[in-house]
């Protein structure tokens, strides 16, 4: 039973910190956002402090990390609201790790840790909603090369990546596949989402792409998982600067006179506040250090994790927002992008009531951390 | 960073359940696991069988004779005892007035009063609150007047929890009005046999008399009962709040209690209504995330790298999680928890229970019982101002 982060892991949270706050300012995000939500030169910057390699073996070139550092550098992310997807580099190089063939694995992952080439995963359909076993798209095989139609939306970064990870069903089993952009037959259309960050509908017409495995459903739940991982841990390090510019302008902000901190009942509800957050992180720990754990176990906690999250998010989001009165809803203030995060992160890989159903689901006589 | 316990944890983990297996009265785990009533030979029986192996005061160090348990050893303790269904140690003698003795009394003291409460044999309650002083608990009134190597106390508390069977009394008395008044409060060790001193129960709205006024008219205590320096009272009164710590938020209980809720919802057909479903789900997170919490605020004291000042937070949830669960199971019984038969609540009742299932009998009175939690030490709103203020300054 330990908490404490090792003095790496503490010296990794440093540097990503300090990236963040002198290379990742406010006005450079926003000007990002302007210019459609995400920034090749920025990502390249993380890579360049060896984070796109986090979860990349040595081997390949990476840092070979586990989860404890992933959430260490969400966290951090979080607290600047980042745009760049590196989530989705951690799934895909997980996900390419643990299933893809060795010459797949080769070709890519030293990119993937490099910052040369990025991957994400391209999985929600429209009929799917957050149902990872939903899937339309399909896959076909002739002549020793596969090829997959289908749309996927909501994709991150999705016409700037330079290869999808795409579940398709082949001969009725889902399977995962690589698929490159520039691909023959993939289009897609690139948008801007509610935090700002870009994500693109991508369609796929008999679009040559490399088989990752066919044991699709487990290696896409565990993506998944790892992305909630993720969600938890951005969701804590946003929450965190989120009560903390709360807290500033409490003091700050005068009516009748004085701070509006001296008013009861808006410390209580900056006390509820605190009691989220540190809920919210206590479930982080545990979602990020029951991820390696078996199938039945980390699923459950995962669920157990972002329905707390959830709610986490949701309050301290809609609170901060409460907090600082008619600024706390204007686009100039910092305080709004901070709540559209929280809200945005609470719907990306299933939303609070999915994950709450799949605790109900799978609730045993006994129950506890443990078990 | 690691999530499981260590094979030394896990090993004593194993010794504290075997040793609780063996020793725990059946009779009084059924009733624990039932929510029956306990009686004063129940809690004290189980004081007295702990007290025998040295583990009453789990929480004291080996140099006044405890265990010397780190915090997480007190927690696995704590959880394997809830989890098999003993009751609640009383924690007026062994876990909040032995830590002040120990910190601020004199040796002549701890010789005195030490041994009676590691062996379970004296009872000792608290007095704290007053009919004017709750949450403002500073502003108390009762009065402890210096005659030669006498004190003479008058004034009243009250909520002393199970007062009716307690044989010394500690209590924050008025032995100054200069100053702040916090700076004129002293800390007495009354003995509750002594001419003066009139217990009346209060009947609560469960129909339990679980808590006392106390009255003290012109009541004798020798000086030597005085506990550190006169007018120094409130700082060990606050030293005893920083003592209890992660046991506040009961998680181990609630884990045990959580499986009754699914055991009432199973036998009532609900469990699988989802919307019922849903709520038991709702409560299962918060409390592995109370538990989470309690493992951080553990593993923060083991090392003592990084202090975490959530005690409120987890007095705060801790109360809600308790109140939750009751509220729960009632409405899991619906309207076959309403009947309201006194007689029904305690172990080997042969009456015929409404609807037969009399497990349903206490599930109201529980349910108004744990209204207390949120109000008693410290409501949830005091709580919350201290909380802010460690966001706010």
């Amino acid at each position: 039973m330990d908490f404490d982060f090792s003095e790496d892991q503490e010296q990794l949270r440093d540097a990503v910190r300090k990236w963040v706050d002198k290379g990742y300012d406010f006005e450079r995000r926003r000007a990002i956002v302007n210019a459609g939500g995400f920034d090749r030169a920025a990502y390249n910057e993380l890579a360049e402090l060896g984070l796109a390699g986090l979860y990349v073996s040595e081997e390949h070139g990476g840092l070979g990390m586990g989860p404890v550092e992933a959430m260490v550098v969400m966290e951090e992310l979080g607290r600047g609201i980042v745009l760049e997807p590196l989530a989705q580099t951690l799934i895909a190089s997980a996900v390419l790790q643990t299933h893809a063939p060795a010459a797949l694995q080769s070709a890519w992952l030293p990119r993937i840790a490099g910052g040369e080439a990025i991957v994400v995963l391209a999985h929600q359909e429209r009929g799917a909603r957050h149902h990872l076993n939903r899937c339309q798209a399909a896959a076909k095989e002739a002549g020793g090369q596969w090829t997959v139609s289908g749309t996927k939306s909501i994709v991150p970064v999705g016409d700037q990546a330079d290869a999808f990870i795409v579940p398709a069903l082949a001969g009725g089993q889902m399977a995962l596949f690589l698929v490159e952009r520039g691909a023959a037959g993939v289009k897609a259309e690139g948008y801007l989402t509610q935090d700002g960050a870009r994500a693109a509908e991508v369609s796929f017409a008999n679009s040559p792409a490399q088989l990752i495995t066919k044991n699709g459903q487990t290696a896409l739940e565990e993506a998944a998982d790892i992305g909630s991982a993720c969600v938890c841990a951005e969701g804590v390090g946003v929450m965190d600067k989120t009560l903390a510019i709360t807290a500033e302008y409490m003091n700050t902000r005068k009516q009748f006179g004085v701070p509006i901190a001296t008013f009861q009942a808006l410390r209580h509800r900056i006390a509820d506040m605190k009691m989220q957050l540190e809920l919210a992180r206590s479930m982080s720990y545990y979602a990020s250090l029951k991820l390696k754990t078996p199938e039945s176990e980390r699923r459950q906690a995962i669920a157990r994790a972002r329905y707390q999250l959830g709610n986490a998010m949701r309050f301290v989001g809609q609170s901060a927002v409460q907090l600082h009165g008619g600024i706390g809803v204007t686009d100039e203030y910092i305080v709004s992008h901070y709540f559209k995060k929280l809200t945005q992160l609470e719907m990306t890989f299933g939303d609070t009531l999915h994950h709450l159903g799949e605790v109900s689901n799978r609730m045993q006589d006994t129950a506890g951390v443990f078990a | 960073m690691d999530l499981a316990f260590t094979p030394e944890e896990l090993a004593f983990r194993d010794e504290i359940r075997t040793w609780v297996h063996a020793n725990l009265p059946k009779h009084i785990s059924d009733k624990v696991h039932a929510a029956q009533r306990l009686t004063r030979d129940d809690m004290q029986t189980w004081a007295k069988i702990l007290g025998k192996k040295g583990w009453l005061g789990y929480g004291w160090p080996q140099q006044f004779g405890g265990p010397g348990w780190n915090a997480v050893q007190k927690h696995l303790f704590e959880e394997e005892c809830a989890l098999a269904g003993a009751p609640r140690v009383v924690p007026f003698g062994p876990v909040m007035v032995a830590p002040v003795i120990m910190a601020f009394g004199n040796a002549e003291q701890q010789q005195r009063f030490l041994p009676g409460i590691a062996s379970g044999e004296v009872w000792w309650s608290q007095g704290y609150s007053e009919p004017g002083s709750g949450s403002d608990l500073a502003s108390l009134k009762t009065r402890a007047e210096r005659k030669g190597d006498k004190y003479i106390v008058n004034g009243q508390k009250t909520w002393t929890t199970l007062g009716q069977y307690g044989e010394w009394i500690f209590c924050l008395v008025r032995t100054s009005t200069e100053g702040k008044p916090q700076t004129g409060i002293s800390f007495l060790l009354i003995d509750m046999k002594s001419p003066g001193v009139t217990v009346r129960p209060i009947k609560l709205l469960d129909g339990e008399c679980e808590v006392n006024e106390v009255w003290f008219d012109n009541v004798e205590v020798p000086a030597e009962n005085l506990i550190g320096e006169e007018n120094k009272g409130w700082t060990y009164a606050k030293h005893l709040l920083s003592h209890e710590r992660t046991n506040i938020a009961d998680v181990n209980r609630a884990k045990r209690e959580l499986e009754r809720l699914k055991r009432i919802a199973k036998t009532e057909g609900v469990l699988e209504d989802f919307r019922f479903r849903d709520e038991i789900a709702k409560l299962e997170v918060d409390i592995v995330a109370l538990e989470m919490l309690v493992l951080r605020v553990l593993s923060a004291e083991k090392s003592g790298k990084n202090s975490l000042d959530i005690a409120g937070l987890l007095k705060i949830r801790g109360s809600e999680i308790q109140q939750r669960y009751t509220e729960l199971m009632m409405q899991a019984a619906g309207p076959f928890s309403l009947p309201f038969i006194f007689e029904a609540m305690e172990a080997g009742w042969q009456g015929n229970f409404p609807g037969g299932v009399v497990a349903n009998a206490p599930l109201a009175s529980n349910y108004f019982n744990m209204r207390k939690t949120t109000i008693y030490g410290g409501s949830n709103e005091v709580q919350r101002n201290i909380v802010s203020q460690t966001v706010l300054g």
